[in-house]
């Protein structure tokens, strides 16, 4: 096997991680660029050559896999730039769109504006067409009011449609119908159909979702087309591969057609790098915190899987329906700035992002950050931040924690700068609640594994906050990213909707259904080379009792052909398997009430092999090699003379013991007393808290 | 571990600002843990998906400290009910481990539906904190299933009061007091739904007892009183900002369900430096109505409008209450004698309370002014025997629909209803007609309902539901005589008008109440929602505003130019539409002049 390479972009870096053939890792952060992320990513990839020594075509040509994490779709919908776009809607649902199911996001603000119209209601058409909830045809596609929309969609010079037609996920003709005859009356208009962005009621969110892969798809395409282009004519052999909010991989090819699964795609590699890590030190509950500079985010991860969520997910203001990985986001990271209102001290959610960044940073910033904090503090080391690349300043910072947060709370600098550090960590530990409670269950089982360049400064107190033993820094903490892009597997989310009293389902259909999944699956893993055993699928049905908006998966209850097709004594075996479920899940069952089956939904994996990290050598030094000095650090009632390590130097079994700082490349880790690292055998440091000591 | 330079400064033994603000993200967070269990634990889908609860953290002595909102209308009437045990048990006292619930409008409640179940946090002896949480339950016993009987002749035919009574003491549950609650509600999952409030209310106490193990209960004690004077001094600051003077304002219900006429609610506001005084003496006090706001449905209502004039931001506690000088004279529609009925007047005249407000505040901060409130009356209910079942099947009719949404100065109003409903989910045409022989034909915007303005009220939906079975239609209405009024200028909204047996010869408009109105399979009923109002004088709408308005079918060609005095070239269908800037100028300054 050749190298692996995975590149993640994010708002302020590219990163790159290099797995060379042996299993030894290089990293990589280079700066994203504004609109074509492309040009940043070679530059990138002739740095990361470079440090390989030697050229960017012979990195490439002995390059079997690029996996790729990419922003396009999320700042095609941040910055509202994506195609002109139309929507076909059936006649009388044409506003469903702004109408939102009623929700709004600021209950409070009756000024709160509307999310920018991908779709201006000029653009939408309701189109007289009509099928039932089985299919059946009510009233036929009216094809001149449909000739007539397009007509009208061309004059307004539309780029991308999107059709989106009641009941289409059981029937799909008149979508179809409608699709040929764009195609032959406007075949420059890229076309999204519902039924295959997401086959699954309700119309509400399946139209949004569609939408939104109408809106960015031309702009994802084209971006993929153009990197895979480059990566061609770099000699790179073999295709791009992209990560999706699903967790999974798939081929570039496969996201120009399904754009909308692109979304997310950069912070969900950090999840799965999470998980592999965690996998590595047998963790396999953890909460996965990623703390950058302007924002912070949170993700449950159960039984070494990262939480997925496919309801009620609202993503730059429109709904995705399709399954992501559940990130939590907070406006809470190093460059958040701090203030005092009304008496009350407030940090973030405003950010001083990366211009011109905390005062510390000395380019121009002059309002206290947490960043400036910490330095006051002494966790950070002025001199040395990445690796001495970039020197901190303590010019203003001390004045200006006085002026905005001291004197208002008539507090000294220190104490200014400690209450900005100790309402961040509430800030994280309150939203680590919060997620934990949603769902339903205590933090305390679970280890933290913390990432991003600011995360290790705040997660022991965190960790202490939360009643957490243990937390852990992952070797590539700071591009786990991109690590994560690397041990992805291909994934393929199929779901298709059936409507039914559970007690009534018709296994002939669900096991159609079922064969239709797999067979698409199949089909889309097999493009890239993924047949046979390397294919596995993960069948589920989605129910919920009468009322409910929400519907549950549990893993389908088949007994025929192998464990893989419905049998008709499972019909009754699915409603008893439901009420277990939700019993174990919500801890209730309504066992009088008949439960409804909703969807089909089929989960297919196409395994990538993995080759094991290569432990580390045992050490060959001492800990205290690694001991470069000491600084005051702040621990909880004063500053305490803190040894200094340099995280590099550190080796396989080095324990140290809190007060400490541990100095990375990258990011620094703080320890507080009563807190202990020990460096495992793949380079992560495991910190246990022994005991609460402040 | 020796210390060094510097040095943390002396803790302060009075107050921590810090702490104080750890303590409040704290005690905000146990409340969304709170609700966040009834939501994953209980089994009716209005409790456990449409939000309809609310949790609270309260002190010791019944203030608001902490809140997790679901829908704010109905649940801003915690504190009063909790008020009302601290008192009645003074004497005993209330104990670690005791749960109350409370649900009685006579009491401090809203109406008999929303239960409050409430746990002490007692430390020393004494009552430290309140956890508290309330829901919305589908049945209360009384006349009629469901909690809203119209034809109740007084509230004890609405439901079983209950003005506090222990549900736990002392950590043991009061087996008997359960079993009696469930023998007097019809809702098979009552208890269910109720052990889920025990539950979070029970968490809530463990959490705030945890906080308090942590910090101490001085400083929790000075945290709670920081987070309240703060909101009182924030609210207070903004009422400083706002003209001294006295806004009077009038707002009706056109009728209340057996048709009693034109329900009065008069509102007197008075701002005098950072005081605020709302009084509702002079609002209606006919004492044969069916339809009585109680005190705390009233308060909640005050508190919902005025939190939506004020900086978002503002936490809502005691401290944003409390700073509310509120009138409220007893015996009038708004504070009824005890026994009246107040299930539909926890709508109507409930909102009608917002709406007074923001009509008198209007007048001198129009860029405030908002009515969060609905001219909904009831929920359409169908109800009919499905075909293939042979089960009874109910639609409540709570669809993806457009209504009442005003605009506000610089923002027109938007997607389906004012924001205080922000956080009730609809009911989709796809999932209700798999499981309900009912079609949905239609919900789109209808062009021309939004009142016209600077900024244009949204548009109400025109909404037609088609039966698949003999079925009945059941509703009261209102908003037909007294649409959403405009602001500052701007036009009312459209009425609502509803019309059953649509386009056939049985087609009849209803004019107070359909009771059971019979549909034939494949009859249908049209419903047109009534549209917001608008913002301002429309003649000063930019023209450009205006052709967007028409190209987008939100406005006529027709309004464009009697409503909004705006003169085009060229035609919508070909989007050569533009706007004839000198004979609009013409035209607005005729009209400006006339």
């Amino acid at each position: 096997m050749g190298h692996r390479i995975g590149i993640d972009v994010g708002g302020t870096f590219t990163d790159f991680v290099l797995v060379r053939p042996d299993g030894q890792l290089r990293l990589l952060k280079t700066p994203t660029t504004l609109g074509d992320q492309s040009r940043g990513v070679m530059t990138g990839l002739a740095t990361l050559a470079r440090a390989e020594g030697g050229d960017v075509e012979a990195m490439l040509r002995e390059t079997d896999l690029v996996v790729h994490g990419t922003t396009t779709a999320d700042n095609t919908l941040i910055e509202m730039n994506g195609a002109v776009t139309g929507l076909l809607t059936t006649a009388g649902h044409r506003d469903e769109i702004e109408i939102r199911r009623g929700f709004k996001e600021d209950i409070w603000d009756p000024a709160y504006p509307p999310p920018v119209p991908i779709a201006p209601r000029r653009r939408r058409f309701g189109i007289p067409e009509r099928l039932d909830a089985r299919g059946q045809v009510v009233h036929p596609l009216d094809e001149n009011a449909l000739r007539d929309a397009i007509r009208r969609l061309r004059l307004q010079r539309v780029e991308s449609v999107a059709v989106c037609f009641l009941f289409s996920f059981v029937n799909p003709v008149h979508e179809l119908r409608a699709a040929e005859l764009l195609r032959a009356e406007a075949p420059e208009i890229r076309v999204s159909l519902s039924h295959l962005v997401m086959p699954t009621a309700p119309e509400f969110e399946r139209t949004s979702t569609t939408l939104v892969d109408a809106y960015v798809g031309p702009r994802v395409s084209r971006y993929l087309a153009n990197l895979e282009d480059a990566l061609r004519e770099a000699g790179f052999g073999h295709e791009l591969l992209v990560m999706q909010s699903n967790g999974g991989i798939m081929t570039a090819d496969f996201l120009a057609r399904r754009a909308v699964a692109a979304l997310g795609s950069g912070p969900t590699g950090g999840a799965m790098g999470a998980a592999s890590v965690a996998r590595q030190v047998e963790v396999p509950d953890f909460i996965a915190m990623d703390m950058g500079g302007t924002s912070y985010e949170v993700c449950v991860v159960r039984n070494g899987r990262p939480t997925v969520k496919s309801f009620w997910n609202w993503q730059h203001r429109y709904l995705i329906g399709l399954p992501m990985v559940e990130m939590h986001a907070i406006g809470a990271g190093g460059g958040s700035i701090a203030s005092v209102e009304a008496g009350a001290l407030r940090v973030g959610p405003e950010s001083a992002k990366a211009e011109p960044g905390p005062i510390c940073y000395g380019r121009g910033g002059t309002l206290p950050t947490v960043t400036d904090a910490n330095l006051v503090l002494g966790y950070l080391n002025p001199e040395a931040l990445c690796g001495g690349d970039f020197k901190l300043t303590g010019a203003g910072v001390r004045e200006a924690l006085d002026s905005h947060i001291g004197e208002p709370l008539e507090a000294d600098t220190v104490a200014a700068a400690h209450g900005i550090f100790r309402i961040v960590n509430a800030n994280m530990a309150n939203a680590i609640r919060r997620v934990s409670s949603e769902a339903g269950l205590d933090p305390r089982g679970f280890a933290l594994v913390v990432y991003g360049g600011n995360g290790p400064v705040h997660a022991g107190r965190q960790a202490e906050d939360l009643g957490i033993r243990r937390w852990i820094v992952p070797r590539s903490a700071p591009a786990l990213s991109a690590l994560g892009l690397l041990v992805a597997d291909y994934v393929v989310d199929l779901q298709r909707s059936y409507i039914t009293p559970a007690d009534r389902a018709e296994p002939d259909r669900v096991n159609e259904l079922l064969e239709q999944l797999e067979a698409q699956a199949r089909a889309e893993l097999a493009v890239a080379g993924l047949e046979g055993e390397a294919v596995t699928v993960e069948r589920s049905f989605c129910l919920c009792y009468p009322g409910q908006n929400f519907d549950i998966p549990i893993p389908a209850v088949l007994s025929a052909a192998d464990g893989t097709r419905m049998a008709s004594e499972d019909v009754a075996a699915t409603r008893e398997a439901f009420h277990d479920h939700h019993d174990a899940l919500r801890g209730y069952a309504l066992r009088s009430e008949a439960p409804l089956l909703r969807a089909v939904r089929l989960h297919a994996t196409g395994h990538t092999p993995k080759p094991p990290a290569e432990p580390l050598p045992p050490a060959t030094t001492e800990v205290d090699e690694a001991l470069v000095g000491r600084r005051p650090a702040f621990m909880g009632e004063g500053f305490v003379d803190t040894p200094v390590y340099d995280g590099e130097r550190l080796e396989r079994g080095h324990q140290v013991a809190g007060p400490a700082i541990l100095e990375q490349r990258f990011t620094t880790i703080v320890l507080y007393p009563g807190h202990e690292a020990t460096i495992d055998a793949y380079g992560n440091v495991n910190v246990a808290i022994s005991a609460r000591r402040t | 571990m020796s210390a060094t330079e510097g040095s943390a400064p002396e803790p302060d033994p009075r107050f921590d600002p810090v702490t104080a603000e750890v303590i409040r993200g704290a005690m905000e967070t146990v409340a969304f843990e709170m609700a966040t269990f009834v939501s994953l634990t209980a089994t009716t889908p209005i409790l456990n998906q449409s939000n309809e609860r609310n949790a609270t953290i309260l002190g010791g002595n019944g203030r608001l400290a902490a809140l997790s909102v679901g829908i704010p209308q109905f649940m801003l009437s915690s504190t009063l009910p909790v008020r009302f045990a601290l008192e009645f048990f003074a004497e005993e006292g209330l104990h670690e481990g005791d749960v109350l619930l409370a649900n009685d409008p006579y009491h401090g409640g809203g109406h008999l539906p929303d239960y409050n179940v409430f746990a002490p946090v007692v430390v020393d002896g004494r009552v430290a904190l309140i956890a508290s949480i309330q829901c919305h339950h589908a049945d209360t016993g009384g006349g009629m299933p469901g909690g809203y009987n119209a034809e109740a002749i007084d509230i004890w035919a609405e439901g079983v009061r209950i003005p506090a009574l222990k549900l736990f003491d002392r950590g043991v549950e009061r087996r008997d007091v359960l079993y009696m609650l469930q023998v007097n509600n019809r809702t098979p999952s009552f208890l269910g739904d109720l052990r889920a409030q025990i539950g979070a209310a029970q968490l809530g106490a463990k959490r705030l007892h945890e906080i308090i193990a942590r910090h101490g209960l001085e400083a929790v004690d000075a945290a709670v009183e920081h987070a309240i004077d703060h909101a009182a001094r924030r609210f207070r600051s903004e009422v400083a900002a706002w003209p001294d003077g006295t806004y009077e304002a009038d707002s009706y219900v056109d009728h209340d369900p057996v048709g009693n006429q034109d329900i009065h609610v008069h509102v007197k506001v008075t701002v005098a430096g950072d005081q605020l005084t709302v009084d509702f003496t002079g609002s209606d006090e006919r004492q044969d109505l069916k339809a009585y706001s109680s005190f705390g449905n009233t308060r909640g209502y005050v508190v919902a409008q005025l939190a939506t004039m004020m900086d978002p931001t503002i936490p809502k506690n005691e401290g944003f209450f409390d700073s509310i000088d509120l009138i409220v004279p007893k015996g009038c529609v708004l504070n009824p004698h005890e026994g009246q009925t107040v299930a539909a007047g926890t709508h109507h005249p409930g909102v009608e309370v917002g709406e007074a407000i923001a009509k008198a505040l209007g007048q001198v901060l129009p860029e405030r002014s908002c009515p969060q409130i609905y001219k909904l009356g009831m929920p359409t209910v169908i109800f009919g025997q499905h075909p293939e079942t042979g089960l009874p099947f109910f639609d409540h009719s709570v669809d993806c629909l457009a209504a009442y949404c005003n605009a506000v100065k610089g923002q027109d109003g938007w997607g389906s209803m004012p924001a205080s409903f922000g956080n009730l989910i609809r009911a989709t045409a796809e999932i209700n007609e798999s499981i309900t022989p009912v079609r949905h034909e239609c919900c789109d915007y209808l062009p021309d309902s939004g009142g016209p303005g600077r900024w244009r009220g949204c548009p109400g939906s025109r909404v037609v539901k088609r039966v698949l079975a003999d079925s009945t239609v059941s509703t009261y209405m209102v908003g037909m005589k007294y649409p959403m009024a405009g602001v500052a200028g701007g036009g009312d909204g459209s009425p609502n008008q509803l019309t059953i047996r649509f386009e056939t010869d049985g087609a009849e408009r209803v004019p107070v109440m359909a009771n059971g109105a019979p549909h034939g399979a494949g009859e249908a009923f049209e419903y047109l929602y009534g549209g917001g109002g608008g913002w301002g004088d429309p003649l000063e709408r930019d023209p450009a505003q205006v052709r967007d308005d028409v190209l987008d079918e939100y406005v006529s060609l027709d309004s464009a130019e009697r409503d909004y005095g705006v003169v085009f070239t060229g035609h919508a269908d070909d989007y050569s539409l533009a706007v004839d800037a000198a004979a609009t100028e013409r035209l607005r300054a005729r009209r400006r002049g006339a």
